[in-house]
């Protein structure tokens, strides 16, 4: 009887921690969102775009760096706002990742962090020249 | 056949070799494995033996191409390139895709060779399986071959990505490979094992090899980390990135079925679960490959992953062994012998069956989070967790794990009183109460992080004991292995917990020559110290402490002169309780020098700088004397206000165009110094200012971040692989032992 107990308990404890684990889950769960949805949405999200060419600027005074980010599919673009030291390899992204969520009252993408791509050459471009 | 003149021949014809040898040895063994046939073990070895020679080969020439520079093959051409030093060619063999495939079949070639000598009367099963999984790797070859070449003959590679042209590039993936390699050999044995029908001796067997894996894995995850942390700047040894999750989770299977197979061989327990876990080991090593080069992830890891088109053979490949293993165990389920659990709570075997499910929850949480882009792609947003997932998640796995670790010491397979472990438990728990003291002086406040630290000392201290006393028994240090190893443990997660939760960081830009305090410290940015030689542009700080002698720290932050990308080396001051550890971010070398369109301004120093336009009648008419071909003189109108202050000037720019002379007669600025035009773009219509004797000094911006007891990780990492290696070795004794005896 006693063992019955044990895996009864046992059984409790694992299912308490996989609740624990999927809430975990969910709250560090950052989707991969369009500009537009990123604006309707209160919680953490990533956009992806790349940088358009002489948006980007670095305001010393509130240690912040602005810069536009563009879809390359739809052209859209959306204003994001970075507090902290500009990335290195910034000026030569490819493409940008920001984590952040939308400040409507400043109508800024609030970044926490950014996922600076560059032009890498590791698994280069394919050349391919047969006849 | 077109296809023949793109493709080099020597080395592809050794690849097409070891696929018809591969497969004879397959036919050999798998008619041996049928008849007993002993004539078909003997062509299915010999066989192996060619396969072997064959892949060697075509190692050796993919080798000798990368060495030759021979840009007409295109993996040459993609990865290396006329600047690249001999010993990155190393590096270039496994930087790309194919070749990272070839040195894992050349490994995994090479330990079939062993294992051949070690699977006894199993091995026609054995080395069917084993072959097999072999063969896999090598049809991915076949079809991404390494041996293409391009239609023409470049001159020079694309070159190594930077990143990747360091010490560790040459000696970690090398390793992580033996480590995958190494993985198949324990699944070889239990699959062949089911197969056969033949449920015992397979663990003896196996255990040295399934140690062996978990050794190599560890060291190059070990590698891995020590990578990231002390060359690459990524601020950490571990970021729970896929491609670095894709080396743990096969780590940490492999950990489990070194449990369940010391389970196995010393109390029957196990027998059904091991050959559960041999084939979860092997699939993760297959799944993480396929998460980590099928672009499933690309746009969620700092790895860039590209599919390569290989996606369909790498789901193949996993699906086929995945229904291969779930079949023969599934059949066989019911047939394998069991031993039912007898044992008391307080006994070695419960707390070891506790923590070995302690462990699998842990991988699958892992595995789960590396997954959430898959996962999730079928829901309405592929979305991915970030590390506080991981960090949250396994903070209660890794107390718990330490609690059982530190009772298991004084369990016997029997069961012991509750009353003896108190008894024993006096000291250590003394221990650990002097460890949260300790921490309580430094500031941890955390109960959780104090009952983390509590539980990591216990474990440290009780498998402490318990080693010194194995040292002191009969079989000395042999038989120390686990403990020892288990030690490791508890000095990790100390170190893990003090350098992670307890590290400070500070984003700091300094000036050079003024002193900033950061954090407790005096830093001052003394100098840009340009290349020399082999040696990168190094920054140049000094950092001082109240009561300590100054000393100098030389983060790296140059260009690559190739992709003219950034690259940041962090540089490390390490002392016995910390390290401190200065990244560079970003340098601004004050160079005066301004781009400036029509209308724009700039700053330098204190002084603001504005270009009005281009005068184009500073000394007659410019357009009529660019028309008839004499000099020309244009002037650059400019305010520059400083102090509050606006002055007017026009520095000139003169162009004789018969001669292509240029004369820049600078203009004097306010407050001493001078402006010069330095170029004009005739295009945008900007202007390139250059400033002379005005006080802009170089900025450094830098990440400074003390990590306290940081070498802690490793030195728990190093004492976890030592007792590995101990337990390795006394494994293989055992197992040559009981082959003598007739056992196995």
């Amino acid at each position: 009887m006693k063992k019955n107990r044990m895996y009864v308990f046992g059984g409790l404890l694992l299912l308490a921690f996989a609740g624990f684990s999927f809430s975990a889950f969910t709250e560090s769960m950052t989707p991969y969102v369009s500009y537009e949805r990123a604006r309707g949405e209160d919680r953490i999200v990533q956009v992806a775009g790349a940088l358009e060419k002489g948006s980007d600027s670095y305001v010393d005074a509130q240690e912040s760096l602005f810069f536009t980010l563009k879809d390359p599919k739809s052209s859209e673009t959306l204003r994001v706002r970075y507090t902290g030291l500009k990335p290195a390899n910034f000026a030569d992204a490819i493409s940008i990742v920001a984590i952040g969520r939308y400040d409507g009252q400043s109508k800024e993408f609030e970044a926490q962090k950014l996922l600076v791509k560059c032009p890498s050459k590791y698994q280069g471009a394919e050349v391919k020249t047969y006849s | 056949m077109d296809y023949f003149s793109h493709i080099y021949l020597p080395g592809a014809l050794a690849l097409w070799c070891a696929v018809l040898f591969g497969i004879s040895s397959m036919w050999g063994y798998g008619v041996a494995l049928v008849s007993g046939d002993q004539g078909s073990l003997t062509f299915g070895r010999r066989a192996y033996g060619f396969f072997a020679v064959s892949i060697v080969l075509a190692s050796a020439v993919l080798a000798l191409l990368l060495m030759m520079r021979d840009f007409r093959i295109e993996y040459v051409y993609q990865y290396s390139g006329m600047d690249l030093p001999v010993y990155y060619q190393f590096a270039a063999f496994w930087a790309g895709q194919k070749g990272s495939f070839m040195i894992w079949l050349f490994w995994g070639t090479l330990l079939g060779l062993l294992v051949r000598r070690t699977a006894g009367p199993s091995e026609p099963a054995v080395m069917g399986v084993y072959t097999l999984t072999l063969m896999g790797l090598l049809f991915i070859l076949v079809r991404e071959n390494p041996f293409v070449m391009l239609g023409k003959t470049p001159l020079d590679g694309v070159g190594l990505n930077p990143l990747l042209q360091d010490n560790w590039m040459v000696i970690h993936p090398p390793i992580m490979f033996i480590g995958y390699a190494s993985a198949a050999i324990p699944f070889a044995f239990a699959m062949a094992a089911l197969w056969r029908r033949q449920y015992d001796g397979w663990a003896a067997r196996a255990f040295p090899w399934a140690l062996g894996g978990f050794l190599v894995l560890g060291t190059a995850i070990l590698m891995g980390g020590y990578w990231a942390y002390k060359t690459l700047g990524w601020g950490g040894y571990w970021g729970w990135d896929p491609v670095e999750n894709a080396s743990l989770i096969p780590w940490m299977f492999g950990t489990v079925l070194i449990h369940g197979l010391h389970m196995e061989r010393s109390q029957g327990r196990y027998r059904r679960a091991n050959y559960l876990l041999t084939f979860l080991m092997y699939i993760s090593v297959l799944y993480g490959t396929f998460l980590t080069r099928s672009g499933v992830l690309a746009d969620f890891s700092v790895h860039s992953f590209v599919d390569l088109g290989i996606s369909g053979y790498l789901t193949l490949l996993l699906g086929g062994f995945f229904l291969l293993g779930l079949y023969l165990i599934i059949t066989r389920w019911r047939e394998i012998p069991t031993r039912p659990n007898e044992d008391p709570f307080l006994s070695r075997g419960t707390f070891m069956v506790m923590a070995t499910i302690t462990l699998l929850i842990s991988t699958a949480v892992i595995t789960a989070g590396t997954s959430a882009p898959l996962l999730t792609r079928f829901m309405k947003d592929p979305s991915q967790v970030g590390p506080s997932f991981y960090n949250k998640v396994n903070l209660p796995i890794a107390m718990l794990v330490a609690f059982l670790l530190a009772l298991v010491p004084y369990l016997t397979w029997k069961g012991t009183a509750a009353r003896e472990i108190a008894r024993k438990l006096i000291g250590p728990f003394v221990f650990g109460v002097a460890a949260v003291a300790f921490s309580l002086f430094w500031q941890v406040h955390d109960v959780f992080h104090l009952a983390f630290i509590f539980l990591a000392a216990l474990a440290l201290a009780t498998n402490l004991q318990k080693t010194v006393a194995k040292l002191r028994g009969a079989g000395g240090l042999r038989d120390a292995g686990g403990y020892l190893a288990h030690v490791g443990v508890g000095v990790i997660l100390l170190g893990i917990i003090a350098s992670s939760g307890y590290d400070v960081s500070t984003k700091v830009t300094l000036i050079q020559n003024q002193p900033r305090e950061v954090d407790g410290m005096t830093l001052t940015f003394k100098r840009f110290i340009p290349r020399q030689g082999r040696e990168k542009e190094r920054m140049e700080i000094e950092v001082a402490r109240a009561g300590g002698k100054p000393f100098m720290v030389h983060p790296k932050l140059f260009i690559n002169d190739r992709t003219r990308q950034v690259m940041a080396n962090p540089d490390i001051r390490t002392t016995p309780f910390q390290d401190l550890y200065v990244s560079p971010i970003d340098f601004d070398p004050g160079q005066p020098r301004l781009q400036l369109a029509k209308g724009e301004s700039g700053k330098v120093g204190d002084m603001e700088v504005r270009f009005e336009g281009f005068n184009l009648q500073a000394d007659g008419n410019a357009m009529a004397a660019m028309a008839s071909g004499q000099p020309v003189t244009i002037g650059a109108t400019l305010a520059v206000t400083k102090n509050g202050q606006t002055t007017a000037l026009m520095p000139l720019y003169k162009l004789n165009p018969a001669s292509g002379a240029v004369e820049t007669p600078p203009a004097t600025l306010p407050g001493g110094g001078a402006v010069f035009v330095s170029g004009i773009n005739a295009t945008n219509g900007a202007v390139q200012l250059e400033l002379t004797g005005v006080a802009n000094p170089a900025k450094l911006s830098v990440d400074v971040t003390r990590k306290p007891l940081i070498q802690l990780v490793w030195g728990g990492l190093y004492v976890i692989l030592f007792g590995g290696i101990l337990a390795t070795v006394q494994r293989f004794r055992q197992m040559r032992k009981q082959e003598s005896l007739g056992r196995i």
